[in-house]
């Protein structure tokens, strides 16, 4: 009993790949190999053998399988999750018993088969994947062609239209009904918008054909930004909405393309223009560190609920939110920020303000 | 052309079963440029030949063939995006082995070669039964048809599979081949009607050349 304990604690039998118990006659385990107790998940010395077992007869009687020793049994193996079959032969040595357990080849054998099968499945899925994909490719390629020249010829006329509107309700005559005079307000406001639609379209679909090319130029930052904060003044004057500037003492000169961060800024103040309240403030501030410019625009608007925040940045991607004025978003000017501040480098991510409405943070990456 | 020091590199990694060798192996010669149907011809099929006869001469186990089979698959999808952004023409081919087989690797480069070749080429898989066969023949409307086939033995399904598809689809072009044919049966396929026999993917590229 030693000797064969010494045995099977052997490196050989350390090593091996079958199971190996040896058990009195009453079936309970003396010892038995690492294998055994690895697939079974615990030490089996002092268990009954029928217990390793699934299925195994209530009516265990070690002389039955004895007496056919040599001759194989295929049996259950509780292994804790799915049962594993195993060939066991039993032989007897003085009172003892030596189990030996094999797996079931035939259950190898279909393991290997469906493996092999999966394989197979796995190869074709991912093949099918991949000539989706092309496929997918091919027609955003042609989607945006498509886009790029439906939007460029649109551009044209309604550009025509909107000035032609603009000209008449300067010029307009003394005496014109107010119902005709709202209609070219109509006209105007529409066409504008429509414009502007276009332009965001041709812009996404510049970005989605990796056309976004930057024409980077060492910029006053600080300067720039203030002067489109002046800009965009006059239209949230509308509204009756103050748009505050500050910036830290000493921004350093950055390198970046200044028309892009135009119509970022553009974007960003007037979204928050959009949807704030009469009577608020839009704060811009520009900051920077020895590694980034950070330029944040602030609301006092009802904020972007966190579970919407990310839908915002994709193009249409359309929140709860309502602008406070009835304007119009075409929903593709965060999608188009996004991609302008990723070609730089940067990211921009939206927070709660310090008492209410939403923080657009962006900064721009550059080297001291 | 590949050198045939590095193609036995790639094939005692293939067998030792080192797929990190056989991708970086692959994967250099896409960034040299090398053509991906010397590629699948000098490399992958000429590997898997000589594992299929290393196999027939019990000088390896079935499991070293499934791996080196297995190993192989993974790596056609290093070529799929160079196969699939190719310019179409709007042909198509469906490629499929017979039921019964459950070779596929054959079968899955000639859809490959079609794809190269400005066909779209779906692949339908190994033991594909031959209703389902029909069912997508129906759907797709392609223009021409593989049938692959590396058993011998299974030559009778494939001669069954024919005649449906040849019942359901008279004009349909039908094309065979596969190591099967080592073994002779040529004879048998090329009775039916619109049926050729392709011994090699360079001679399936001339065929789809000629279509």
């Amino acid at each position: 009993m030693e000797h064969f304990s010494q045995y099977l604690n052997s490196y050989v039998m350390k090593k091996a790949s079958f199971i190996l118990i040896l058990m009195d006659s009453e079936g309970i385990i003396l010892d038995a190999n690492e294998f055994a107790n690895s697939i079974t998940g615990r030490a089996l010395k002092g268990e009954r053998f029928k217990n390793v077992l699934i299925d195994f007869p209530d009516t265990f009687k070690l002389e039955d399988y004895l007496h056919d020793e040599g001759k194989g049994f295929l049996l259950n193996i509780d292994t804790g999750g799915l049962p594993e079959t195993y060939y066991f032969q039993f032989k007897t040595d003085g009172d003892k018993v030596i189990v030996i357990g094999e797996q079931d080849r035939m259950e190898i054998a279909d393991l290997r088969k469906n493996m092999m099968n999966l394989n197979h499945e796995l190869g074709n899925l991912s093949r099918e994947l991949q000539k989706k994909n092309a496929e997918l490719n091919k027609l955003n390629i042609l989607k945006n062609r498509f886009l790029g020249m439906a939007a460029h010829d649109l551009r044209s006329p309604l550009a025509i239209i909107e000035t032609y509107s603009d000209f008449l309700i300067d010029e307009l005559p003394q005496g014109i009904e107010e119902e005709h005079k709202e209609f070219l307000d109509i006209i105007k406001t529409t066409s504008s918008f429509m414009r502007g639609l276009i332009e965001n379209l041709l812009d996404v679909s510049m970005i989605e054909a990796g056309k976004l090319e930057l024409d980077l130029v060492d910029s006053d930052s600080s300067q720039l930004i203030e002067k489109n904060v002046h800009l965009n003044r006059t239209i949230a004057k509308r509204k009756n909405i103050d748009i505050t500037f500050s910036s830290a003492e000493s921004i350093p000169r950055v390198s970046l393309d200044e028309n892009k961060i135009l119509q970022v800024m553009n974007n960003l103040i007037s979204n928050a223009v959009k949807f704030s309240p009469s009577d608020t403030t839009v704060s811009v501030t520009v900051t920077a560190d020895s590694e980034n410019l950070t330029v944040s625009v602030a609301d006092e608007g009802p904020g972007v609920p966190e579970a919407e925040r990310e839908k915002m940045f994709s193009p249409f991607g359309r929140t709860s939110v309502r602008s406070t004025g009835g304007e119009k978003c075409t929903g593709l000017g965060l999608s188009i920020v996004r991609n302008i501040i990723n070609a730089h480098g940067g990211e921009i991510n939206i927070t709660d303000g310090e008492s209410k409405g939403s923080v657009f943070t962006f900064n721009i990456p550059f080297e001291s | 052309m590949i050198q045939n020091d590095l193609y036995e590199k790639f094939l005692s990694s293939l067998l030792a079963g080192d797929r990190g060798i056989c991708v970086s192996i692959t994967q250099d010669l896409i960034a040299k440029g090398v053509p991906v149907r010397d590629i699948y011809v000098d490399l992958f099929q000429k590997a898997l030949y000589k594992v299929g006869e290393l196999w027939e001469h019990n000088r390896i186990s079935v499991s070293v063939e499934h791996m080196a089979t297995a190993i192989v698959e993974g790596l056609f999808a290093l070529v799929y995006p160079a196969i699939f952004g190719a310019e179409h023409s709007g042909k198509k081919a469906v490629v499929s082995s017979s039921a019964n087989e459950f070779h596929q690797v054959g079968g899955k480069m000639v859809a490959d070669i079609f794809e190269l070749n400005g066909w779209d080429g779906y692949y339908l898989g190994a033991n594909i039964p031959g209703d389902e066969l029909l069912k997508f023949i129906d759907e797709k409307k392609p223009d021409a048809l593989g049938l692959s086939l590396s058993i011998y033995f299974h030559m009778k399904a494939l001669t069954d599979t024919i005649e449906s598809v040849r019942n359901s689809f008279s004009n349909l072009d039908i094309i065979v081949g596969g190591q099967a044919f080592r073994w002779g049966g040529i004879e048998i396929v090329s009775k039916f009607p619109g049926v050729t026999y392709i011994e090699s993917l360079a001679s399936l590229e001339n065929q789809i050349r000629k279509k």
